[in-house]
């Protein structure tokens, strides 16, 4: 078996290669036809002066030296949102794991509770979850009430500064239920004779954790946490419609920045050189999970 | 292939698990923290403005169920009986054709040897990196040309050309958690490479598809902005748009009633997540090849 | 033709869905009736388009609204499609989050509705970007029966002589005052002659009797539009001229900003974290508000009445607007909620000019109408409106008001979206004690600068 497998590898380029690409035909199409267009013409647009509707005008790097030296918003809105997905990536990720870990089992009612977990991530960013949150966590809201009566002193969750982006990230966190169904399909797939294997050996139910769950559901982990970092860099939903990006542009992401020139003062060509600024981080990030992923992400292909 | 065999085994002893009482004290205590927001929202459905807004108890004062009965009227001379069959005529085609088309590209991702694959792969990742906001004109545009604008096409063509790529690539990851020796040997056995992944790679991956299918079907029907920019008419308005549709600063907004219909609208994915968790549940335990 | 082709794709594509989806019989059907569906609509695309072989018409009508205008918009859609057979009106009602957004995008790519309802403030920058709406000067709407000297205001949709647009009613800033709460702490907001200083002495009698009560329901975005602008112009009119060239000064934004400081010194305002869970619009949901914990809701003319139903129990009037001695400007202006134009992409602009005809003259669309679009922009439909008791005491009250004073409303560069957010910025770092009225000046002069034209 081994030694066929090597042969299949070495084979550079076979019939069979070829017929991979067949796999691909409906992305390849999709790619080229619905893709890459609007990629490029999002890059010619962050070297132009366009307005929507207006025409372009070739202005190079200005948009991009304009962000760096002059707008007062830029800088800021880097650092929240690098720390909007620092508090948020982790949150969610290992509070779906452990919630995950403690479903991942066939008690009574089981589908039942899971349902319920899953229930606020059911929501999405709808306007009636980002109203409900401002319920909750406003100076008379709910949380402040439940505090006074408890004699604890009222906190001002959206009107602080330092603490309006915690405020925000836990609303992102709450709704991990993506991540633990997909974690939660991972462990499904760890084969449980390993498991047996290593009661025979003696293991601790934390070295189990560590020597095989992690490894096995590795590559599912590290999806999820590259997904996440993707999707919370991106993210501007619920800062746009619980602060608007307040108090003192302490949850003003790019997305907001993004959105805010594209869509509400027309800029494309600004928008668009903000957008493969966000590209940029949103890569290195990426590239700095796949670069570590050589040392804990596990393959069985491999 | 005993192997897999043991698995299924195995996998039906669990099923004889027992929970402690401090297993379900967790779980209550978990869930009652999740869920204490939604259980507010729910009582709020029931209560007028003033209410919602200057109270923070729990129990209405005043019921108001027709929040519910006013809020299935609709608005425009829709009601959300059509808003719920708009809904389902446009996710649960891009959910198949997501479902349908990611499989296969995941599939000659994760098995095949390509040509410059290393590139193909980048590309499929870019594409998920670059913010939907900037590149919703361009599409516009582009839709536009082909008249797909006020249909449901913007959301069926991407989607059987495998345009999110967050679905392929989920479904790569799943793949190369497979030992590569189940496929490779049907290989050798002489299955083709359609049938190798028919018969061997889908039962296997069950637990992947579900959760890709539930999540493009969740993300789908809650997705505002491209259900915004690319729908027109009422009478095609998907729930995501229908529960904003009086939403206006003018005008006195009955937000019970809008509570209402978001928890109205919530229901349907309840029942689906349900009744999928019967197919997490047997996960592996099914998928042990008939040899 | 080439929507033959264009269908024929359609069908391919369709074909591959059913193909791909093959397994199971459930996608099967659904791709059924997804290509129905996407036939349906490839005709519809048609219909839209043009008129079809037998004259008759299709128009597309977008505006945003709540349920009752929604309905009574509807309402006429129906009456003008009945005494006109063969032309057939598509409602495109939507929310007024993220309408201009979809405006903007089908504005640049010609495939924007018919007729389409604008905000005044949005307008100038849709007519900059390009030559998207019909003039109504040239087609066969009745002009008469409006205001001459109000419709001739580039805010009210004339844009150097070109009628871009028609007002759909007359709005403008009010101070919706509790006449309830204003008793019980001795204070008369209605008093003629009153001062910006009187403002400020009554906010502070307000907090002396009650430290939880504050004299005004504001947040940022209200403390700029019905304060900051006023002030600015009546110290130093506009605030960018005619040709888009600044023309304020650092010296009267330092005065205006000076107030600002005084209004969240005094407790005029909530202090600005509390603010801050009120974004937008959304102060018609202030808890404070609902309670009873402020006297005045500055706000428009047409959203009193929101403001009164958020909290009924109490005795409402309009309050006395404040000019300065030496204004150089009165400050307040009336001006319209929304604009209706017809887009230049129409296929058939007369059709659409005799819709608006009928919405804007006709009486029975007048008497269905009502005040859903604030107080009615014509002689006529006003008086209708009050015969049949859809204008509040409140809401005539202020509109006098509003009407007795001259201001310049905002020129297009100081209201646009993003000069709005600089002021909000701005008002919010005062209120949060991060600014002084000096520097404050300064940045907005800094930043103001860079978007003269």
């Amino acid at each position: 078996m081994a030694g066929a497998k090597a042969a299949v590898k070495k084979q550079h380029y076979s019939k069979r290669d070829y017929k991979g690409l067949l796999y691909l035909l409906p992305w390849l199409v999709g790619f080229a036809v619905l893709q890459l267009y609007p990629f490029i013409t999002s890059f010619i647009y962050s070297f132009n002066d366009y307005t929507v509707g207006g025409t372009l005008n070739f202005v190079g790097l200005a948009n991009y030296k304009e962000l760096f030296t002059h707008d007062r918003e830029f800088w800021n809105s880097l650092k929240v949102t690098i720390l909007f997905a620092l508090y948020t990536v982790p949150g969610k990720v290992i509070l779906a794991l452990l919630v995950a870990i403690f479903l991942n089992r066939n008690i009574r009612g089981i589908n039942l509770i899971r349902t319920l977990y899953y229930i606020p991530s059911l929501f999405g960013g709808s306007v009636a979850i980002a109203l409900l949150w401002r319920l909750m966590f406003m100076d008379n809201g709910v949380f402040n009430t439940m505090m006074t009566k408890l004699g604890l002193p009222n906190v001002s969750f959206l009107g602080d500064t330092k603490l309006a982006l915690p405020t925000i990230c836990m609303l992102e966190i709450w709704q991990f239920g993506s991540s633990m169904v997909m974690l939660l399909a991972a462990l499904k797939n760890v084969p449980k004779e390993l498991y047996e294997a290593a009661d025979i050996d003696g293991g601790g139910k934390f070295a189990k954790f560590w020597h095989i769950t992690i490894p096995q559901i590795s590559p599912i982990l590290f999806f999820t946490l590259l997904n996440q970092t993707i999707q919370e860099i991106q993210n501007f939903t619920s800062p746009y419609t619980i602060t608007g990006g307040g108090p003192l542009k302490a949850t003003n992401v790019l997305g907001i920045m993004l959105y805010k020139q594209g869509f509400s003062y027309f800029k494309m060509g600004y928008a668009s050189a903000i957008s493969w600024i966000e590209f940029v981080i949103i890569l290195v990030f990426t590239l700095v999970l796949f670069g570590s992923s050589k040392f804990w992400v596990h393959y069985a292909d491999e | 292939m005993r192997k897999i065999e043991k698995k299924k085994q195995i996998s039906d002893e669990d099923l004889k698990q027992k929970a402690s009482v401090l297993d379900y004290i967790i779980i209550v205590v978990i869930g009652v923290i999740l869920l204490y927001p939604l259980v507010w929202m729910f009582f709020a459905t029931f209560k007028d403005n003033s209410e919602i807004f200057g109270s923070v108890s729990l129990w209405p004062k005043v019921w108001h169920p027709e929040n519910y009965i006013d809020g299935w009227k609709g608005s425009a001379g829709f009601t959300y009986t059509k808003f719920f069959l708009n809904t389902f005529i446009l996710v649960i085609p891009t959910t198949l054709l997501t479902l349908v088309s990611s499989t296969l590209v995941a599939y000659g991702f994760a098995r095949f040897n390509l040509p410059h694959k290393k590139l193909l792969f980048t590309l499929l990742l870019a594409m998920m990196m670059l913010p939907n906001t900037v590149v919703i004109i361009p599409r516009y545009l582009l839709y536009n040309k082909f008249q797909w604008v006020d249909s449901y096409m913007p959301f069926y063509a991407p989607a059987i050309l495998c345009c999110n790529s967050f679905f392929p690539y989920m479904i790569i990851q799943f793949l190369r958690g497979i030992p590569r020796d189940l496929d490779e040997s049907a290989y050798i056995d002489g299955c083709s490479s359609w049938t190798t992944l028919w018969k061997i790679i889908l039962p296997l991956m069950k637990p992947a598809l579900f959760s890709a299918g539930l999540f493009q079907f969740l993300w789908t029907y809650n997705d505002y902005f491209n259900s915004l920019i690319f729908i027109n008419s009422v009478k095609k308005y998907p729930i995501s748009l229908a529960v904003r549709l009086s939403l206006d600063s003018e005008s006195v907004v009955q937000w019970g009633k809008v509570m209402a219909m978001s928890f109205v609208a919530v229901v349907p994915l309840m029942i689906l997540f349900f009744a999928a968790q019967k197919y997490f549940v047997e996960g592996i335990a099914t998928s042990g090849m008939k040899n | 033709m080439k929507k033959k082709t264009i269908s024929l794709v359609l069908a391919a594509m369709m074909s591959i869905g059913m193909l791909a989806g093959c397994g199971s019989s459930s996608s099967a059907d659904s791709s059924a009736a997804q290509s129905t569906e996407a036939a349906e609509s490839a005709t519809q695309a048609e219909t839209t388009a043009a008129t079809d072989a037998s004259g008759n018409v299709t128009l597309r009508f977008a505006w945003w609204g709540g349920d009752e205008r929604n309905e009574a918009t509807q309402a006429v859609i129906d009456q003008y499609e009945e005494a006109h057979p063969g032309v057939t009106i598509e409602a495109e009602p939507g929310s007024n989050d993220g309408y201009h957004d979809k405006l903007a995008t089908q504005l640049a790519s010609g495939t924007a509705p018919d007729i389409v309802q604008i905000d005044p403030e949005t307008m100038p920058t849709f007519v900059d970007a390009g030559d998207y709406f019909v003039d109504l000067n040239t087609t066969s709407i009745d002009m008469s029966t409006f205001d001459a000297d109000y419709i001739a205001q580039r805010v009210n949709g004339n844009f150097d002589g070109k009628q871009l647009g028609l007002p759909t009613g007359i709005a403008g800033p009010a101070f919706l005052v509790d006449t309830t709460k204003a008793e019980q702490f001795g204070i008369d907001l209605t008093k003629e002659g009153i001062t910006w200083e009187d403002w400020i002495d009554y906010a502070k009698k307000v907090q002396e009797q009650d430290p939880e009560t504050y004299l005004f329901c504001a947040n940022k975005e209200y403390i700029t539009n019905l304060f900051v602008y006023p002030l600015a112009k009546q110290y130093g009119g506009p605030i960018f001229d005619e040709d888009g060239k600044l023309v304020t000064t650092e010296e009267t934004l330092t005065k205006v900003f000076t107030y600002v400081k005084e209004l969240y010194d005094s407790k005029a305002v909530a202090p600005a974290s509390y603010q801050a869970s009120y974004v937008g619009d959304d102060i018609q949901a202030d808890a404070n508000w609902i309670a009873g914990k402020y006297v005045v809701a500055p706000c428009y003319i047409s959203t009193m009445d929101v403001m009164v139903a958020a909290n009924p129990n109490d005795e409402y009037t309009a309050g006395a607007l404040p000019v300065m001695a030496d204004a150089k400007d009165d400050g307040f202006a009336s001006n319209t909620p929304q604009l209706l134009s017809i887009t230049n992409s129409c296929k058939n602009p007369e059709v659409a000019a005799d819709f608006l005809n009928y919405f804007f003259n006709d009486e029975k669309a007048q008497e269905t109408l009502g005040a859903t679009r604030s107080v009615p922009p014509t002689e006529q439909a006003r008086k209708i409106c009050e015969e049949d008791g859809k204008i509040s005491q409140v809401v005539t009250d202020a509109t006098t008001n509003a009407m007795a004073l001259n201001g310049t409303p905002n020129d297009k560069i100081s209201s646009s979206s993003e000069a709005k957010a600089i002021l909000f910025d701005t008002v919010e770092a005062i209120g949060y004690g991060q600014m002084s009225p000096e520097e404050a000046a300064a940045t907005v002069i800094d930043e103001f600068s860079a978007l003269q034209k």
